[in-house]
């Protein structure tokens, strides 16, 4: 969050946040006759919460953790100096890492305070949430125990999230944090009692609640007024090849939100109205970057960087998804 | 010493939330939310909650100039919210944002997804799958370490939906052999997927299935959709399911009544796909279940 004690709001935060709002508030005066859904949309709204937040929680205690735990200097000495080598490492890293996109972006944002270079954590923000044990079991059993889309939604994404890093690495220098200054890490010599530290550890985290909650509280609401608001048909009107339906797959992918651990089930109820191409940018792409997540994103990342690295994602993942067609 | 507004403010809000999740499992609300499947992961939630609480009372009085003794040194800024700093607009916005969902959580009773989110998520029929053969919901979940919380007394769960592979290869069997196929909760997406795989098997078959009345875009008058949703994870990600009904009197129940339903299985056509359609013989009018949601069938494997 933008609160460091001179500057509170970033304009584009407010604007955005404005957007959201209005949107959120207006949007059910142009679909009267539903307007006896709002107990749907609060219980919508609630659940998406109660499945995100223990999530979340993990998250900021290991966000924590690091912050009192782990130093500069350990960092440094294992990340590669090499870009490619980083990026590579950090895509592996991510992948043996479970977590979940509620959950990883208070690490991330924790990882390059603390000097991690920004395509490195990229590459672990990407891969993290897509590829891990829960992910790929449950999209092995979506999809009647064929093993063959879980390999390529983890392959594809691989490959993708390697592509999106190294693209990072050329086009931004500094570490795109919304705060100027870095933590200054204690040394080892005035390092205090671990009674004390795992108190700070406490403290850090809480403050990283706080500071990520209210995101995924708004990320919540919006992306439960979409699902009771927006029939799923509406996104059918864009046209019906390939090509049409990956845009749709991926738009609907990036505006429910899901948890990437209960979105195969979700994909795999598209079979019959959508190309296996689509649906595999539909699992790919929604746990790289959803409408939750992006709100999270912008409360740690400056807008123009997470606007790329969205634009990004969308024009790699779809390259890379429809590549896989011809094979 | 100091009374610190910040910290006194953040302490309340853990302090509701906490409250807010052990009501949700204390009532037992929380599997109107969510699979119960998941309820450990959520008490796991509620416990860091309340350490996160206690630890956040510790820093309502501080002594002045303590505010930053958790280990960053001094000229610590990470620009985050630590609690210190002035309380303003932005802020109180963002507490108001942090206490909304407690609010209406407290305030309103969860509502069970009914026939408008139904049409939302698109024609139950063109979803089912034909082609491949997909037993969606077959797991084996090795690990039984998950299992014991379902024996405690305190919440019946119907729909723990774990069983072991014996008694999901006699539910299979039952589908095959019984008299009537009696679509259980805890069996209820298998034999759902099977009738739709493959609903030529089945003509001539009586069935018993409860569930509430959907009248999805195209249905005949004399037709109706009676259905359930299934939960993977939490009621967002909810799909619907549904037997398409088809009796006379169907035109004279709303969209949303809860009805137990019994009759013969028949083939009709729904645009290009054959799907199952039940012709109804009996049908009453019941109170929505405690438990109005099915969930995947886990099957356990005996080890």
């Amino acid at each position: 969050m933008p609160y460091s004690k001179k500057s509170s709001f970033n304009l584009s935060t407010i604007i955005f946040l404005l957007l959201v709002l209005g949107f959120v508030f207006f949007s059910p005066f142009f679909v009267t006759e539903k307007m006896t859904s709002l107990p749907q949309l609060n219980t919508i709204f609630l659940s998406i919460l109660i499945e995100a937040i223990p999530f979340v929680l993990i998250g900021v205690l290991i966000a924590g953790f690091i912050q009192i735990f782990i130093t500069e200097e350990h960092i440094k000495s294992w990340i590669p100096k090499s870009k490619v080598k980083a990026v590579l490492t950090s895509c592996i890293v991510g992948a043996l890492f479970p977590a979940c996109e509620c959950g990883i972006v208070p690490i991330v944002r924790k990882l390059i305070d603390k000097g991690v270079p920004l395509y490195a954590g990229v590459g672990f923000l990407l891969t993290g949430p897509l590829i891990n044990p829960i992910v790929i079991l449950s999209t092995y059993m979506a999809f009647g125990n064929d093993m063959r889309m879980a390999l390529l939604r983890m392959g594809v994404g691989f490959i993708a999230a390697l592509a999106i890093a190294l693209v990072i690495s050329f086009l931004f220098k500094s570490n795109q944090l919304k705060q100027k200054e870095r933590s200054v890490s204690n040394s080892i010599a005035k390092r205090p009692p671990l009674y004390q530290r795992v108190k700070g550890m406490f403290q850090h985290s809480i403050d990283e609640f706080f500071d990520m909650s209210k995101y995924l509280i708004i990320g919540a609401f919006v992306a439960a007024s979409l699902q009771t608001f927006v029939p799923a048909q509406s996104l059918l009107a864009f046209g019906d090849s390939v090509y049409h339906s990956t845009i749709v797959m991926m738009g609907l992918a990036f505006f429910l939100s899901l948890c990437s651990e209960a979105d195969a089930f979700i994909g795999a109820s598209f079979r019959n109205l959508f190309p296996s191409t689509s649906i595999l940018a539909f699992l790919v792409y929604g746990p790289m970057i959803d409408l939750k997540n992006m709100i999270m994103l912008l409360s740690v990342f400056k807008a123009r960087f997470v606007f790329v690295l969205f634009l990004l994602i969308t024009s790699i993942v779809y390259l890379f998804v429809t590549l896989t067609s011809f094979l | 010493m100091q009374f610190h507004l910040q910290h006194f403010i953040k302490a309340i809000v853990l302090g509701v939330f906490v409250l807010f999740f052990l009501d949700l499992h204390l009532s037992g609300d929380i599997m109107k939310y969510i699979n119960p499947k998941y309820q450990n992961i959520s008490k796991l939630a509620a416990g860091i909650f309340i350490v996160l609480f206690f630890v956040q009372l510790f820093r309502i009085f501080q002594r002045k100039g303590k505010g930053h003794h958790h280990g960053c040194g001094p000229g610590c800024h990470h620009g985050h919210d630590h609690g210190n700093e002035q309380f303003n607009l932005s802020r109180l916005f963002s507490y108001s944002v942090m206490i909304f969902p407690i609010i209406t959580g407290f305030a309103f009773e969860p509502a069970t997804l009914n026939s408008t989110i139904a049409s939302n998520k698109g024609s139950i029929f063109s979803q089912v799958n034909q082609k491949e053969t997909s037993p969606l919901n077959e797991t084996t979940l090795t690990d039984k370490e998950n299992i014991d919380i379902y024996s405690s007394d305190h919440v019946p769960l119907v729909n723990n939906n774990y069983l072991s592979n014996e008694e999901y290869e006699k539910k299979l069997l039952l589908l095959e052999n019984s008299e009537t196929i009696q679509m259980q909760e805890d069996i209820f997406g298998t034999y759902y997927e099977e009738l739709n795989e493959q609903p030529k098997d089945y003509v001539g078959r009586t069935i018993k299935m409860s569930g509430f009345v959907f009248k999805e875009d195209g249905v005949n008058s004399n037709q109706l959709v009676v259905s359930r949703f299934m939960i993977t994870h939490c009621i967002a990600d909810a799909s619907i399911l549904g037997l398409l009904a088809e009796f006379k009197e169907a035109n004279s129940f709303k969209e949303d009544t809860w009805l137990e339903i019994e009759g013969v299985l028949d083939v009709t056509k729904y645009g290009e796909y054959e799907i199952p359609v039940i012709k109804a013989t009996s049908w009453k009018v019941i109170d929505e279940p405690t438990e109005p949601y099915v969930y995947p069938v886990l099957t356990l494997a005996d080890s």
